[in-house]
């Protein structure tokens, strides 16, 4: 093996004195691959660098050699072992040790690697990590550079989806009084998905059958890998702006947990919650809930069922005019029968009314009637009292209203007669 | 009328004449439900399901275009 790094000039003739002094260092790999060694008395070489001291290399050329051999001699690979003294570095990058029962290596991964990795590990975590090994030149360490990493137990996916589950939560993404109903009658369904995905397939077939009068919209999405958290979002993006969606689904047919990565990340679950139309999420997966299911108004387990539940059947529809057109006919009839029967019931009410207030008129004249008769002089004339009046018709109840020779008449129960007074009557003295 | 708008007002309509009217209200709205209740049969025996793109182009602007 060569090293790219070795300084050229490492042979200059003032090392070369003392070059043949001792014994070759550092032979091995290196001093294998070499032709045979020259005799003592030809000093005229050094084969590499660093064989005397006249020669000695920098240290960093042996840490940049050592790098470039180890560099060379392994291929990527994946590595498991126990995670210990994380750190997020202020630099973006990811430091931490990678260790086992006996041994352990200092571990890197770059911010632009971060991607990939659903989550930051946490110490104490099992993890198979890939990458490949390099030295650290400058502080000679071997260092690990990870670019993928998985954890026991899907433990950084889970770990993941909390901390997404949680900002969400906190923004109340999640509220149950968040979701919004469907509506009945859609007239515009926009099915946010792959153009030749399974799902597109299903949810137009179902429409198909269910006969509904809708326009099937379909918004093109990567609905896996790594384009389709963008891709995704990029398509609510031109269905709000577009605004003529009543109702939106977004999906894919089944697959592999990875498959459903997409919906599992925090820009689609807030795509999805401010969608302008109320959405059903159909991420073709029964088991497992996306995050993406848990913000949708509408979860659907299957496509099929997003199809079903946006739309009401033809058949359903048909059933529910007959029975509003039987409950119109009811209720004209009852008014109809209602009406006449009112009709009727009035007239006769109004007769008897009449009836009722006549003879309570009658009564009432009765009563006053006799009322008046109580009253009336002449039934106490129909004791035989009799009462005396002048020519006027003025009552004369004392003996001081009369005088000597005047005309005066008795009024009696039957009649009157023509009286005239005799003598001086006599009052009775006070 | 959508769909939608005849359902709602014959439901308007039977919950009026499920209340009290006057036997002329009684008869006009009969006479409307029945309309819209012809309409809406029309329109659902006439349903049909359309597949469309919907394809953005350069200026913002929006276009939904027949798939096969």
């Amino acid at each position: 093996m060569t090293s790219r790094r070795a300084p050229r000039d490492a042979g200059s003739a003032d090392l070369d004195l003392f070059a043949a002094d001792r014994p070759p260092a550092g032979a091995g790999a290196h001093a294998a691959d070499l032709p045979p060694a020259p005799p003592h008395d030809v000093i005229d070489v050094v084969r590499y660098p660093g064989e005397t001291a006249q020669s000695a290399v920098a240290v960093s050329v042996l840490t940049q050699t050592a790098r470039d051999v180890i560099e060379g001699a392994f291929l990527p690979l994946w590595v498991r072992g126990e995670i210990s003294d994380f750190k997020s570095h202020r630099n973006g990058h990811w430091y931490f040790c990678l260790r086992d029962s006996i041994a352990q290596i200092r571990c890197v991964v770059w911010k632009r690697d971060q991607r990939v990795i659903p989550a930051a590990p946490d110490d104490g975590m099992q993890v198979a990590a890939f990458g490949r090994l390099t030295v650290y030149a400058a502080r000679g360490e071997m260092q690990y550079a990870v670019t993928q990493m998985e954890a026991e137990g899907d433990g950084l996916r889970r770990k993941a989806l909390e901390m997404i589950h949680a900002r969400l939560a906190a923004d109340g993404l999640l509220a149950p009084e968040r979701k919004r109903p469907l509506p009945r009658f859609p007239r515009v369904i926009a099915v946010i998905t792959s153009p030749d995905g399974a799902a597109l397939h299903d949810i137009v077939a179902v429409l198909r059958r269910r006969a509904a009068n809708v326009r099937v919209v379909i918004v093109a999405a990567a609905v896996q890998g790594e384009a389709a958290p963008d891709e995704i979002c990029a398509a609510f993006d031109r269905v709000n702006r577009w605004g003529e969606a009543d109702v939106v689904i977004i999906g894919r047919g089944g697959g592999a947990r990875e498959d459903l990565w997409a919906f599992n990340h925090e820009q689609v679950a807030r795509a999805v919650a401010a969608c302008g139309a109320p959405t059903i999420s159909a991420v073709g997966h029964e088991i497992d809930m996306t995050i993406c299911d848990l913000v949708a108004d509408y979860r659907a387990p299957t496509p099929s069922a997003a199809a079903e539940a946006a739309t009401t059947s033809a058949t359903e529809l048909h059933g529910e005019l007959r029975k509003l057109s039987l409950r119109m006919s009811a209720a004209t009839r009852a008014t109809v029968r209602f009406q006449a029967d009112r009709r009727r019931h009035l007239a006769r009410d109004l007769a008897s009314a009449s009836v009722a207030h006549v003879s309570t008129r009658q009564a009432r004249l009765e009563t006053i009637a006799g009322r008046l008769h109580a009253l009336s002089p002449l039934a106490t004339l129909s004791r035989g009292y009799s009462i005396a009046r002048d020519p006027s018709g003025a009552t004369l109840g004392s003996a001081a209203a009369f005088h000597d020779g005047m005309l005066f008449a008795l009024a009696v129960r039957d009649g009157t007669v023509p009286a005239q007074v005799r003598g001086v009557p006599s009052g009775s003295t006070v | 009328m959508t769909y939608e708008g005849r359902i709602a007002r014959l439901e308007e309509i039977v919950v009026e004449l499920e209340g009290t009217v006057a036997l002329s209200r009684a008869l006009a709205l009969f006479e409307e439900g029945i309309e819209n209740l012809r309409a809406a049969a029309a329109e659902l025996d006439n349903a049909e399901t359309r597949v469309q793109r919907l394809i953005e182009h350069a200026d913002g602007t929006f276009e939904t275009e027949a798939r096969e």
